[in-house]
């Protein structure tokens, strides 16, 4: 089944503010997403929350598409609007090593999921306040979520440093 | 100018635990404290971090089942009810109408114990010890109501992509219409003991608070959202396992404090129970699983489906390739989300009211580390 | 006047009282006496696994099909077998179950086709070491055999 393109106010509004930097409208399974260029992000999830009344930020991740050149990374912001009851996705596709802006101006929320994203994909948000590791020790190397790292790798050097032993497997 | 005195100039940072018996877990808050003020916290989790998410793209859909009940793990059935309602989605799988409502009938007693656990611990945080003993009796009726029906008491593993694997046993419905006429008597009991208690309202009023706006920013959800008066709750939002067919009501309070979250957890077991009788009271006959192929492969798609846990909003976004591993599944954890408000609603508190405000959110650490 | 009268009453005091001496009859005792009465567990209490044997013939169900050891998340389960050149039939040879790393999820019993690898109602399996959890197929068909302390 195909993602199929959807039309209604809100597209057209959306469009008409933001022109070519937003790319598609797409639904999936009933479920709606925009893609919007990298930087229109910020921009777009603020129009969003401002004039749209999608004012509660639901999840920020990420997907990691090694194969996809020029574009690794999917950043999803997951938003919801309580006036709409209406649940729409910004999906951004991103190159590795591109730093997008961060959210967390327009939602507090995005601060820890930020981080999180950051600490599993190695995706630095702009400006974010407090990038720091979240789940992982703080001083481990690697990003545990990309496509290439195993599902047995580990930090051997953090492993062995911290834990005074060979290996954890 | 602002006159300098002794205290400003010693500024206290003090580590509250990993190991301590009211951070629920291994949480480690990072308080800076002016005297006994709380100037600012700094949350360090990551304790627990056992990568489900990494785990997940290296099991195929049906084995991965098992993992989700770690995640929130006095709440295992809902995590399970989470995933399963995803990749259903993602293959357009729907469950029959008697797996719904076996489904809803446990996922709602799940909650109550979920409640129960919180309100045993929350009420010994704050000093009342009495309330853990006859929570922990009531949990364990509707444990062993779990342990009949799958064989298992905490971490279920009850349902299978596509329905259920199990058929439920002989008396369950004496069973559970037990639970229920046991618990409403039950709930008055724990009122009696709490609600009018002058220590307890003392310790909660007006500690913690969060309003509406500040709840949407922070993106707060469950319980705490709705003791800000937002009367939101998923089941009602976007109904999902046959919920629309049961009436129950949304309980909201407007002060938006520790206080008002007990009043609408207590609420919110009543309507749980008030749910389980009209599901128990007709369960439709018929299959209890779909047609699932042997081997569970959804075409490339994603999907972001989330349901009302206990604890708030609990979203799966499943992200298929085509193949039959996920190739994507990201947990929106409640817990870890609304933890993160802590900041905003300790900034001023006193040292002791810390503790009843990490019991409100009401977290576990499975799912804020995963 | 009749909040002046509750305080001098102790009514809330009594009231929360009551409920205390309510539960003290004897018929609501929950704790259980383990190791002098063993708990009685549900019927589908998913506990150490085993390995069924046909009753009659008392030889291993088992059709060495592997499909236990494909269904279960932690891959702890492998079924080594030979063909019998005669009637061409796998014959199970060893069955090892890693219960150290088992959580209990009954996948692999759902996977069996014969009914023959069951996870029973036995709960005692601990072991002295990490190495005594590893259980063949001897182990897997006798069922755990935990020291008796008390008569």
């Amino acid at each position: 089944m195909e993602s199929l393109p959807w039309q209604d106010d809100l597209t057209a509004a959306v469009k008409q503010q933001f022109g070519d930097r937003v790319l598609e409208f797409l639904t999936y399974r009933d479920q709606k997403f925009i893609v919007a260029a990298p930087e229109a992000a910020v921009a777009l999830i603020e129009y969003l929350k401002f004039e749209a009344g999608f004012d509660y930020l639901v999840d920020v991740t990420a997907v990691h598409w090694p194969k996809r050149e020029g574009a690794q990374f999917d950043v999803i912001y997951i938003l919801y609007s309580f006036e709409r009851n209406d649940r729409v996705r910004v999906k951004v596709k991103i190159a590795d090593g591109y730093k997008p802006e961060t959210v967390t101006t327009v939602h507090l929320t995005a601060n820890w999921l930020e981080r999180e994203v950051f600490d599993m994909f190695g995706i630095q948000f702009a400006s974010h306040p407090d990038l720091r590791r979240i789940l992982m020790p703080e001083d481990w190397s690697g990003y545990p979520l990309r496509k290439d790292y195993s599902i047995i790798q580990m930090d051997q050097r953090w492993v062995k440093e911290n834990l005074g032993i060979e290996s954890g497997q | 100018m602002a006159t300098q005195t002794f205290l400003d100039a010693n500024e206290l940072v003090l580590n509250m635990g990993p190991q301590h018996p009211s951070t629920h877990g291994v949480l480690r808050v990072i308080l800076n404290l002016d005297g006994e003020k709380i100037l600012g916290t700094d949350c360090v989790i990551g304790y627990l971090h056992r990568g489900v998410e990494k785990i997940a793209e290296n099991r195929t859909y049906p084995m991965f089942t098992p993992y989700v009940d770690r995640m929130d793990y006095v709440a295992s059935i809902s995590n399970g009810l989470g995933y399963c309602l995803a990749v259903e989605k993602l293959m357009n799988l729907p469950a029959p109408p008697r797996a719904e409502a076996v489904r809803v009938i446990l996922t709602e007693l799940n909650r109550i114990a979920s409640h129960l656990v919180w309100l045993g611990t929350h009420a010994l945080d704050i000093g009342a010890i009495t309330p853990l003993f006859y929570t922990m009796r009531e949990r364990e009726e509707a444990l062993k109501i779990f342990e009949n029906y799958c064989g298992a008491r905490l971490t279920t593993h009850a349902f299978r992509i596509g329905g259920l694997q199990y058929e439920t046993y002989d008396g369950f419905e004496e069973q559970v219409k037990a639970f229920c006429d046991a618990m409403e008597p039950r709930i008055d009991e724990y009122e009696t003991l709490l609600t009018g208690n002058r220590i307890w309202i003392d310790r909660l009023k007006g500690i913690g608070i969060l309003t509406a706006a500040e709840c949407k920013q922070y993106g707060v959800t469950g319980p705490m959202l709705r003791a800000a008066g937002v009367k939101w709750d998923l089941r009602k939002a976007f109904p999902y396992s046959g919920y629309e067919k049961y009436e129950f009501d949304i309980p909201t309070r407007e002060n938006a404090d520790t206080y008002d979250r007990y009043i609408v957890r207590m609420q919110e077991m009543r309507q749980s129970v008030r749910i389980v009788r009209q599901a128990v009271a007709n369960i439709p006959d018929g299959p209890i699983i779909a047609k699932v192929p042997k081997v569970v492969k959804p075409v490339p798609g994603e999907v972001y489906v989330s349901i009302e846990a206990p604890k708030g909003e609990l979203g799966y976004y499943v992200v298929s390739d085509g193949t039959n591993q996920p190739y994507r599944v990201r947990v929106r954890p409640p817990s870890f989300i609304n933890l993160q408000s802590l900041e905003k609603m300790a900034k001023g508190a006193l040292i002791a009211d810390i503790v009843a405000i990490i019991g409100t959110i009401d977290i576990v650490l499975g799912e804020v580390d995963r | 006047m009749r909040k002046l009268l509750r305080t001098i009453f102790l009514v809330d005091l009594a009231q929360g009282l009551w409920v205390t001496f309510r539960s003290q009859s004897t018929k609501n005792i929950y704790t259980e006496q383990y190791p002098a009465e063993r708990p009685k567990v549900a019927e589908r209490y998913r506990g150490a696994p085993r390995l069924n044997n046909n009753p009659d013939t008392g030889e291993t169900l088992c059709i060495c099909c592997d499909l236990c050891g494909f269904a279960c998340p932690e891959q702890l389960i492998v079924v080594s077998s030979v063909r019998n050149p005669e009637t061409r039939r796998k014959e199970l040879t060893n069955f090892t179950y890693d219960v150290s790393r088992c959580m209990f999820c009954g996948l692999c019993e759902d996977a069996c086709p014969v009914d023959c690898l069951e996870l029973t109602q036995d709960f005692e399996i601990a072991q002295y070491s990490r190495e005594g959890l590893i259980w063949d197929r001897q182990m897997l068909e006798e069922g755990p055999k935990p020291t008796q302390y008390s008569s």
